[in-house]
């Protein structure tokens, strides 16, 4: 505080003797006090002016600008309305006082009186004001707005319109800035022996200390938008407020799971359509089914997403944005907790500091107190949120819930079932799914029983006469048919042909080898592999469709062949020359190619069954066995075989 | 009828006739589409109960994750909060499991057991195929030689196809017929058969949000 006496002309002690020199200093009250007067009138006045502008301001103006957002004239405006409540209470104080004396006294313990009020609303306008100004310019790009604004402002306050919405705005601060500089005025011009001086010291002293605070509050609230926008990580730990971090790390989270969530429900759940497939059904409980189900994608889930990310999502969302705010800040505050340690060293080793070491200290201490008075109410209201946030999930599952239970129960309702309890209808379904499953695998065998059907080739009659005879002698089921021509090797083994019967007789050899069978031929005996042998069907002969039920399996055999009768029945008339034969004695006999001959014998009087008595044309002779084809076998093999010790004897 | 090989200079002879063939491919086009069907509807519907079964996983892991947060610590009615939460999660887990389950017996099963008919049914029809082929050729054997000139060994060879073709057909024919018989069969017991798996559909989902409905609400009763 320093001295204002000073500024005076230096006159300490001159109370007594000159003449001139007291005229001069009654002169020099005189007019200190007229400056006084001066300085208190001019600080009315323009409080009464400021008073009024501020009501302009705020009532008209504002009231006019209904053309931007609301929250966007709230951020402007701030709270203008307080202050001009605190000023023109203020005001009307101000003119309460009588005389000009009166009021210098007055001025002092009124600044005195409100210096906490105006403290509180005008830091918080101060604080808003860099913002405001910031939404004002961005309006100010924008043509239409300030036409508007411009037109509002030209109309109300013309003085004004050149800088427009800004020059309205910098009142309260530059008001709340002047008060100290109008009362020091008036200060230098009291006497300090006045009565009113120390009021008015006082005063003035008080609305510095308002504007330092104001200062303070503004530094603290701008180091937290300016190091909210910083985003570089720092490396080191977090010590304290696990409460904020761990609410941020759940949150994030359980937004990430939400987001899986969302993720999975919508990329598979959703993407079934199930009602689209078009399984042509026609009605049942597909319709049902059908309904249901695309009202349930269309509608329900489509809707409980919808409001899943709304309600849920996008809040829990933002809650984690918001939390990394002060966490970046507690980061920063450790920072210059380090930075501050330092300058206390120097502080405790030099006595004093520079610039920037203050600077230092001030930032440290602003953080300081801000995060220690903010953040338990930021906590606070986290918590809230997120409670908030979890019942909204429940509530969306419940409407959830209730929504698919009204459709399904419409859609039920137009089942036959009903009606019927759920454990009854469980069992229902499993009764009808047990005859339904017998139903298919019946359909399943009978697609399986289309097995090809042998082609049953007849048998030559010869193999015909040699079947009986094996019947004869053993039971039908030993018979098994040759698939494919066995050359025999070996002591006892067989060389058979494909196609014919034999009877097997043990299922071993001797070695109890399982895979080589004795089998007889009719006539001779040996081994034969068991892989070449198939169980043979007799046919009965008179028969004229092998509708054979058993055994086989084959259900579906054509009714009407009357194949195996035609051909048993024509035994001997079928045969054919294949080739042409000259006879080359008189035993023989001549044929030609394609001639249809008979067969009298099918060996000559030796035994031979190389040559068969034919007659031919009328003409009776041997031929050869081999130029003889009996349709519709492709090889003669009922007739001669070629190699050696072949063993089919006929009979 | 394409894999059998063009024979250049052979008019390409249509041994079964038009209309039988077209039924026939009508109807194994009708199976089919059916068969394909069967096996996307499957496939849908596994993965819609496990997109359903990972939906409630995730949301029990919310829960417990809530829980396992210091906060529940500090906050008792934020404890309260998310024990309900939890609660419900867990129990809505057990509803859709149960539902899954009953999807899993009366749908997927018997879908499946509708599938597995369609490997014999494409079988015989491959076999019906084969069967025609024999036909087809051995037909042309008959028409070969009944087209050359009518000496000894044609004739003979004549008759031995002949009497080798006349099997073959019947078999064909015999196949043919029995395919024709049994597909719309087949086709047609369809709609019965799936009756009881739809509405059992509809029947487990109702069943699943009735009751996460009532505890819902009956936790919401809990709640001041």
């Amino acid at each position: 505080m320093a001295s204002y006496l000073e500024s005076e002309p230096p006159s300490p002690g001159e109370s007594s003797g000159d003449e001139s020199q007291g005229v001069e200093a009654t002169r020099i009250c005189e007019k200190m006090k007229l400056n006084q007067r001066l300085a208190a009138k001019e600080l009315v006045n323009t409080e009464a002016k400021y008073v009024h502008n501020l009501q302009l301001c705020a009532s008209d103006i504002r009231s006019h600008l209904h053309e931007l957002p609301q929250g966007d004239l709230d951020v402007i405006f701030s709270n203008i309305d307080d202050i001009i409540k605190v000023n023109s209470r203020f005001l009307k104080d101000l003119e309460k006082a009588g005389s000009e004396e009166e009021q210098i006294s007055l001025l002092g313990n009124l600044f005195l009186e409100f210096q906490e009020e105006m403290e509180n609303t005008y830091k918080v306008y101060c604080a808003c004001y860099n913002q405001a100004l910031a939404l004002v310019e961005t309006y100010r790009k924008v043509p239409k707005l300030q036409k508007v604004i411009h037109d509002v402002i030209t109309a109300l306050v013309p003085q004004a319109c050149a800088s427009g919405l800004s020059f309205l705005l910098v009142m309260p601060v530059q008001r709340v800035t002047r008060y100290p500089l109008l009362l020091q005025k008036i200060l230098e011009n009291t006497p300090p022996d006045d009565e009113a001086y120390e009021a008015l010291q006082r005063a003035t002293r008080a609305m510095q200390e308002v504007n330092s605070n104001i200062n303070e509050y503004k530094r603290q609230k701008e180091i937290a938008t300016k190091y909210n926008k910083l985003e570089h990580l720092t490396v080191r730990e977090r010590l304290a407020r696990i409460n904020t971090h761990s609410i941020s790390k759940k949150t994030l989270r359980l937004s990430q799971l939400f987001k899986q969530e969302a993720g999975i429900v919508t990329r598979t759940f959703l993407r079934i359509k199930p009602y689209e497939c078009d399984l042509e059904m026609e009605g049942g409980a597909v319709q049902q089914y059908c309904c249901f189900t695309r009202d349930l994608h269309l509608l329900v889930f489509l809707e409980f997403k919808q409001r899943l990310e709304r309600l849920v999502y996008h809040p829990l969302h933002h809650l984690s944005k918001a939390l990394l705010g002060p966490q970046n800040l507690i980061k920063k505050r450790l920072d210059k907790l380090l930075d501050f340690e330092r300058t206390e060293e120097k502080l405790a080793e030099m006595g004093s500091m520079t610039y920037e070491e203050e600077a230092i200290r001030h930032t440290y201490q602003a953080l300081n107190s801000l995060l220690v008075s903010e953040l338990p109410q930021f906590n606070q209201v986290a918590i809230q949120w997120l409670g908030q946030i979890l019942n909204t999930l429940m509530a969306l599952q419940r409407d959830l819930a209730q929504q698919v239970l009204q459709r399904a129960e419409r859609e039920l309702g137009q089942l036959p079932h009903s009606h019927v309890s759920d454990f009854d209808f469980r069992k229902l379904i499993e009764d009808t799914l047990d005859k339904t499953s017998a139903q298919l695998q019946s359909f399943c065998q009978n697609f399986q029983k289309v097995l090809p059907v042998p082609v049953r080739q007849p048998l030559q009659p010869a193999a015909e006469r040699q079947v009986q005879a094996l019947m004869s002698k053993y039971s039908p089921s030993k018979l098994y048919q040759v698939t494919s021509n066995i050359s025999g090797s070996g002591n006892l083994a067989l060389t058979l042909q494909k196609g014919q019967i034999v009877a097997v007789l043990q299922d071993r050899d001797i070695k109890g080898n399982t895979s080589r069978w004795l089998v007889d031929t009719g006539g001779y005996r040996g081994y034969v592999p068991a892989g070449k042998l198939e169980p043979y069907q007799v046919v009965p002969h008179d028969k004229p469709s092998m509708q054979s039920g058993s055994g086989d399996g084959f259900k579906f055999l054509p009714v009407e062949t009357p194949r195996s009768s035609t051909h048993v029945a024509m035994p001997v008339f079928q045969v054919v020359a294949a080739y042409p034969f000259v006879a080359r004695s008189n035993y023989e006999v001549s044929l030609q190619a394609g001639q249809s001959v008979t067969v009298l014998e099918r060996q000559d009087k030796k035994g031979n069954p190389e040559w068969s008595l034919v007659e031919v044309n009328g003409q009776r002779g041997y031929v050869p066995s081999n130029f003889l084809v009996c349709v519709p076998s492709p090889t003669p093999w009922g007739w001669s075989l070629p190699t050696g010790d072949s063993s089919l004897s006929h009979m | 009828m394409s894999w059998i090989p063009f024979k250049i200079g052979q008019p390409k002879k249509q041994i079964v006739p038009k209309t039988v063939e077209r039924d026939f491919e009508r109807e194994y086009g009708k199976l089919q589409q059916l068969e394909d069907q069967t096996k996307k509807l499957q496939k849908d519907l596994k993965k819609s109960t496990d997109a359903d079964l990972a939906m409630s996983k995730s949301a029990v892991k919310i829960s417990s994750d809530l829980l396992s947060n210091p906060l529940c610590e500090q906050d008792q009615e934020f404890l309260n909060l998310v024990t309900a939460l939890d609660t419900a999660m867990k129990r809505m887990d057990a509803f859709n499991q149960e539902k899954v389950n009953q999807i899993q017996k009366t749908v997927i099963e018997p879908l499946k057991k509708f599938g597995s008919v369609f490997p014999s049914l494409n079988m015989a029809v491959k076999r019906r195929e084969q069967a025609l082929q024999d036909y087809k050729r051995l037909q042309s054997k008959v028409e070969k030689y009944e087209e050359k000139e009518k000496t000894g060994p044609v004739l003979a060879k004549l008759h031995q196809v002949r009497e080798e073709l006349r099997p073959v057909k019947d078999d064909f024919e015999a196949k043919n017929r029995q395919l024709l018989e049994e597909m719309p069969r087949f086709y047609n017991s369809r709609l019965d058969y799936f009756q009881p798996s739809f509405e059992s559909l509809i029947r487990a989902q109702m069943e699943m949000f009735r009751g996460q409905l009532a505890m819902e609400l009956e936790i919401q009763e809990k709640k001041p």
